[in-house]
């Protein structure tokens, strides 16, 4: 988590596409608990994570509010694309679910989350151009990013695994 | 009471879901005109300073435009001061005849050199983190310049820290003039790019260009009068027809801007002119 806040805050809040779109990686925090998870604990983190993003951004209760909704649905989106034969404590990765699943399910979270994200903070119907191409711009920058930095993990996993084998 | 507390368990994670929302939508919507708490912003102690190690890092990257920016500021000041040196000496010539200036006019105002730790420009209410708090003598309300012209105004401060709200959000207004004229407007951003602002007001029968130098009027009592602020680049009509809305290239880069002044001391033209009404009101009354 520690990491992700610091790639968020140093990196990703300086990227500004276009000039309004920024990508919150944030919204990954929820993606990875498993089914079945404390929905309460869920939500709790949820919270907890958008209270340091708001606290390091100024933008006080924005992160919050986004994050305890993102987590509410998590359990929902979940299942709606877990597979129909999938265990009762799925853990939600590539291979678990299916890559195309997998990426819906990350590609849907991302959306809701900056939808929510970028409605809050502009808070009017006044240049909803404008909120909508930085909705539409930055979940696919952050869903890009998710999905980069998951197949750099993997590709480093199965190298390591390809060396254990050799030895 | 079984039932009860099954019911409970049961539904739970929507009582806290409710509470949570709840309190975050309340900070949310308390935050906009909370002056307050400095405790969950980037004044706090312990973010500023994270946030300024972080910027030490970026800044050397930036280290290479910044100095072109400061040889370009160099060579204007030396071309002004050569000026003003070849004006002093063509009155000195002129001036022998006559007597000496009364009153010798104090500088108004001075400046506290800050650099800026954090500042986010893709918001519709964006803010931005200087390392120079209430310890070094800046108080909310006071303006903050670069060389480039004006950046802002100082919303919260803590000790060593303060928020500023720059040029680029909703809740900045800021009264400017045209350069060379008395007609004034109100700047005020719209979420966008973050080059350019808009300024409202200015009448329409003001002789505008592209161009045109924007400036701070010294009506507000936060900023003097002169400081450039932007450049028209359109001109365009208010909604209403009757006044012009421009279109300003603003002449801070706020992605690149590191270094900032505030300005601390700035004598409050009001207060002059109250202060002049009050002394001629006295010698009026002793005569």
């Amino acid at each position: 988590m520690l990491l992700l806040l610091l790639v968020q805050l140093l990196l990703l809040n300086h990227i500004h596409l276009l000039g309004y779109a920024t990508p919150v990686v944030m919204a990954y925090l929820t993606i990875p608990f498993h089914r079945g998870a404390s929905r309460v604990g869920l939500l709790l983190w949820g919270f907890c994570a958008g209270l340091i993003y708001d606290v390091f951004s100024n933008t006080m209760g924005l992160g919050m509010a986004t994050g305890t909704l993102t987590a509410m649905l998590q359990p929902v989106l979940l299942n709606l694309f877990a597979p129909a034969d999938a265990p009762d404590d799925l853990r939600p990765t590539m291979r678990t679910m299916g890559t195309q699943p997998y990426l819906l399910y990350v590609l849907l979270t991302m959306l809701i989350y900056h939808t929510v994200f970028y409605a809050l903070d502009a808070f009017t119907l006044q240049n909803w151009q404008v909120t909508l191409m930085a909705i539409g711009c930055s979940t696919v920058m952050a869903f890009l990013f998710v999905l980069f930095v998951q197949i750099l993990l993997s590709s480093i996993h199965s190298s390591r695994e390809q060396q254990h084998t050799r030895k | 009471m079984r039932n009860l507390i099954e019911f409970l368990q049961r539904y739970l994670y929507w009582l806290v879901f409710l509470v949570l929302e709840v309190v975050s939508l309340l900070s949310l919507v308390r935050y906009n005109s909370y002056q307050g708490s400095v405790a969950f912003t980037t004044a706090n102690d312990a973010v500023g300073t994270a946030y300024r190690l972080g910027s030490n890092v970026v800044a050397y990257f930036h280290l290479g435009t910044e100095n072109e920016a400061l040889e370009a500021e160099n060579e204007l000041l030396r071309k002004q001061l050569h000026d003003l040196q070849q004006q002093l000496r063509q009155r000195d010539a002129a001036s022998d005849s006559l007597p000496e200036p009364v009153e010798e006019t104090e500088s108004e105002y001075r400046f506290v050199l800050g650099q800026v730790v954090s500042m986010t420009v893709h918001k519709a209410n964006n803010l931005m983190t200087i390392d120079k708090g209430e310890r070094d003598g800046v108080r909310p309300e006071m303006g903050v310049v670069s060389s480039n012209g004006v950046v802002g105004i100082v919303y919260l401060t803590s000790r060593h820290y303060s928020v500023v709200i720059p040029l680029l959000n909703r809740q900045s207004q800021i009264s400017c003039r045209l350069r060379g004229s008395e007609y004034f407007g109100t700047m005020q951003w719209e979420r966008g790019r973050a080059d350019y602002s808009y300024v409202n007001g200015i009448p329409r029968h003001a002789k505008v260009k592209k161009g045109d130098w924007i400036e701070t009027n010294g009506y507000s009592d936060i900023f003097p009068e002169g400081i450039p602020v932007g450049q028209v680049v359109k001109i365009g009509d208010s909604a209403d027809g009757m006044a012009y809305r421009l279109t300003v290239k603003l002449g801070v880069d706020f992605n690149t801007l590191r270094n900032v002044s505030v300005i601390t001391n700035y004598t409050k033209p009001e207060r002059r002119l109250l202060e002049q009404k009050a002394d001629s009101l006295m010698s009026a009354s002793e005569e």
